[in-house]
């Protein structure tokens, strides 16, 4: 038993590993078992997979510009790595200015058609019409507004990610609990502080939940943006890389491209993800550890 | 019934709440309230006594009659931020302390925040929550939410306040532990006035100087029965045959309503 018991022990310093941007992926519990025992599965599944499309790339013989193999992926995404990272980067920033627009814009958007029910009734149904609009369809024009390049690119990340928000925000205004709000007018509060010491907080979990929907987006609004501004100017980055590698057929080039702009976009989620956990955990059900 | 005297607080005459609908959820309610009474409303659901609270508040118009508090209209008496509220429901904000939850009313005001604090550390000390002040609500037990309620309502030195079913959700024991608390903060000082909804007959004989027996359909008074026993009332007051005698009567005016 004394074998079974050093063996099982590995020690309080690895047990104490704390993923915190993990946990949002699955609700996984942090204790050393559990966490080997959600991840395992996962990790093997990849494994397989991998492995499996690797095995199928060597034996089919389908050439590397068609499909290619895991192994000519990661040699691509290695060989041009100073090009993948400058495209990352710049498609990055690109998102991130998008995305902060669209929470500046969106929230305060809600605000203000949230502080007045005749604003709301009257604009309302345009934004949402607006937002029925494809995006692709916009593109070409806000391409002739503001030329092509890095400022159209912004705009129509910026659109994308500009509803979720504006509408998550406008709910969760709107939803404020009633015996809140009866309490607020009993003591004679006005509709600014209201606003701001009741709807917004209270709003919050349905904000955060604007965030989450909102910064994967830009990241797609970003590369659809590229790819339609990029051919004139805007360079550097993945949906214009994307497309060049397209043209010249560097099929394994596209799959990292591809699989950059994915992690990417997990990357900014998972981000959100713990500054959502930072804001709400300490009183919403939605982010209270268990 | 209705003389109104130089220190009536809250006066109803006649007074009608008739909904759009044709629901009439009060009907010819004629009621004067003095200061420093303990006044309990008493009847089944859909009795009107909500009602009755909402138009003191202003959230409610009334339809007919005469309502007035402190001599002036509803919506103008709760200007002078000397009326306040609790809720079956403790109303905390969760995302907000236990401080900023009690000084919310000062708060509203533009009360400094020095004088907020003050504030705070006197109601919380009353109903015993003095060390909770940086907690959260979800922190607190719901005796302790209750209570932090109460500290809120009575941050602003009221000279009205309303109770609605305010310890409808708690457990029996409590229950009787804030009753005996509330009389004990409204007896220090008698200028505060007490409306209290209840559904609970034992409650209502015990706190009150005055029990209002209310019946629905439409929602009437029907009667008003005075608690004469003297204050304090302490808990030997709930096994006297005073008490149970009390009970039985305010139950046969609700049986009769």
């Amino acid at each position: 038993m004394a074998m079974d018991k050093k063996a099982l022990y590995l020690g309080p310093a690895k047990r104490r590993i704390r993923l915190p941007f993990l946990s949002g992926l699955s609700g996984m519990n942090r204790t050393g078992g559990s966490l080997l025992s959600s991840l395992l599965p996962p990790v093997v599944a990849l494994i397989v997979f991998v492995g499996g499309w690797q095995l199928f790339g060597i034996l089919s013989g389908i050439p590397a510009y068609i499909l290619p193999k895991p192994t000519d992926i990661l040699e691509a995404g290695i060989k041009n790595h100073v090009n993948l990272f400058n495209s990352v980067y710049k498609t990055m920033s690109s998102a991130l200015i998008g995305f902060i627009l669209s929470v500046i814009f969106g929230v305060a958007g809600a605000i203000l058609l949230a502080s007045s029910k005749l604003v709301e009734k009257s604009l309302y149904p345009y934004v949402i019409i607006l937002q029925t609009i494809p995006i692709i369809a916009i593109a070409p024009i806000i391409v002739i507004w503001f030329g092509a390049g890095t400022n159209a690119i912004v705009i129509i990340a910026f659109l994308i990610g500009f509803f979720p928000m504006l509408s998550n925000t406008l709910v969760g205004l709107n939803s404020t609990e009633n015996n809140l709000k009866n309490l607020f007018f009993l003591y004679n509060a006005n509709p600014i502080q209201t606003m701001w010491k009741l709807r917004i907080p209270a709003a919050l979990p349905y904000i955060v939940a604007g965030l989450k929907i909102s910064c994967t987006l830009a990241v797609i609004g970003v590369i659809a943006g590229e790819y339609i501004a990029g051919i004139g100017g805007g360079k550097g980055g993945l949906g214009y890389a994307i497309t060049v590698a397209a043209s010249r057929l560097q099929t394994a080039y596209l799959f990292a491209c591809g699989l950059a702009a994915s992690v990417m976009g997990i990357g900014f989620y998972l981000v959100i993800n713990y500054i959502s956990k930072k804001l709400l955990s300490s009183w919403h059900e939605s982010e209270m550890k268990h | 019934m209705s003389t109104i005297t130089a220190n009536t607080l809250v006066a109803m005459q006649h007074l009608n709440k008739v909904y759009p609908n044709g629901t009439v959820a009060v009907q010819n309610v004629n009621l004067d309230i003095s200061e420093g009474e303990f006044f309990c409303f008493v009847g089944p659901s859909g009795c009107g006594k909500s009602t009755i609270f909402k138009m003191i508040t202003g959230l409610e118009t009334h339809t007919e009659g005469k309502l007035d508090i402190f001599g002036m209209s509803p919506n103008a008496a709760r200007k002078k931020n000397e009326v306040a509220f609790v809720f079956q429901d403790h109303t905390l904000m969760p995302w907000a302390t236990v401080k900023e939850n009690v000084c919310l009313p000062l708060n509203l005001r533009g009360v400094s925040k020095k004088q907020q604090i003050e504030e705070a550390e006197r109601v919380l000390e009353l109903v015993g929550l003095q060390d909770t002040m940086m907690m959260l609500p979800r922190e607190l037990s719901g005796g302790m939410k209750m209570r932090v309620s109460i500290a809120r309502a009575l941050i602003s030195r009221p000279r009205l306040l309303l109770m609605d079913e305010p310890f409808g959700a708690l457990d029996e024991i409590t229950r009787q532990s804030l009753q005996q608390e509330l009389l004990h903060i409204w007896q220090q000082d008698r200028s505060m006035t007490v409306l209290f909804i209840t559904h609970n007959v034992f409650e209502a004989v015990y706190l009150s100087t005055k029990v209002v027996v209310m019946t629905p359909r439409p929602g009437k008074v029907e009667s008003v029965v005075e608690i004469p026993t003297p204050f304090p009332r302490g808990d030997a007051f709930r096994t006297t045959p005073e008490f149970s005698r009390l009970v039985g009567v305010v139950s046969q005016h609700l049986k009769h309503g």
